[in-house]
């Protein structure tokens, strides 16, 4: 496998969605291949980086002013006839 | 006018949260806002890219989700509900959109430009400690880099988790597209945060 090979079906290794012969034919490259092994490792770590962030519920900060905007726009907000039955 | 200032501790966890939502208390919504309006924002803004638009989406997202509680079975949790939401309604706005989309930008292919260049480990390591402020900022603005149609991709396989097949569902695409269209975007923000990690 060539490096420019192995760099076509790098998100298919690590998603593993490869068959078992290329799965082979990738390991038998990284151990061998320094580069290639630093794009798969640097990769790897991007999905970690970015999946933790996504689930990360990051504080209002500069923000406050839209989410205050938002409360008072519920609190204003006309009752259902759903509402006003309870 | 300044609004009440909601206290975040009146409901301990997800489970008191929402039983003060179905009993209608006046602060529940509020609290439901303060505590998940921040993660519903980001998550339209990186679907979007345009914050007048990821507003519109936030209200929309509340609304629904307050006039949905009574079908809400809890089982995903608030935040996966909400986020749930939010993606529909900015998936809506994307689909509304008739903005021009260049040729490059749906290649079924890797693009030479794409190619790594950036051979350097990374030394931080996402699985030991958290993103600091400016990372943060870096990886929002990297990804705001990316055209819409990697962009919408990434978000929905590599950030919310989705599945290929769901990605390719609420996108109207091809599985095989979404395969590819996400590996280069990762091919991408790898390299645009390669040149950051450098340095870090």
């Amino acid at each position: 496998m060539t490096c420019e090979e192995l760099i076509a079906h790098l998100s298919s290794y690590i998603d593993h969605e490869m068959d078992a012969a290329l799965v082979a034919e990738v390991q038998e490259h990284i151990a061998h291949c320094r580069n290639c092994r630093v794009v798969l490792d640097t990769t790897q770590r991007l999905i970690v980086l970015v999946h933790d962030e996504g689930q990360r519920i990051i504080p209002a900060g500069q923000r406050s002013a839209l989410f205050e905007r938002l409360h008072q726009a519920f609190l204003n907000r006309p009752q259902t006839s759903d509402d006003s039955a309870v | 006018m300044p609004g009440p200032i909601i206290d975040l501790t009146i409901y301990e966890n997800e489970e008191m949260l929402l039983a003060g939502l179905r009993r209608r208390d006046p602060d529940a919504c509020a609290c439901l806002i303060k505590r998940f309006a921040p993660l519903v924002y980001a998550q339209a803004m990186r679907l979007l890219g345009d914050a007048d638009e990821a507003e519109g989406v936030l209200q929309q997202t509340f609304i629904k989700a307050c006039d949905r509680l009574d079908t809400y079975e809890g089982r995903s949790g608030l935040s996966s509900w909400l986020y749930r939401i939010a993606t529909n309604e900015a998936l809506m706005h994307l689909r509304q959109r008739s903005s021009r989309i260049d040729l490059d930008d749906v290649a079924e292919t890797i693009q030479e430009d794409e190619l790594p260049q950036r051979l350097t480990p990374w030394t931080f390591d996402p699985a030991a400690a958290a993103l600091n402020s400016e990372l943060r900022t870096t990886l929002e603005q990297a990804l705001a880099t990316l055209p819409e149609t990697l962009r919408t991709v990434f978000v929905l396989r590599d950030i919310q988790g989705l599945s290929t097949e769901e990605t390719a569902a609420a996108l109207g695409l091809g599985e095989s597209a979404v395969k590819v269209r996400l590996h280069r975007a990762r091919l991408r923000l790898r390299e645009l945060l390669s040149a950051y990690m450098q340095e870090y």
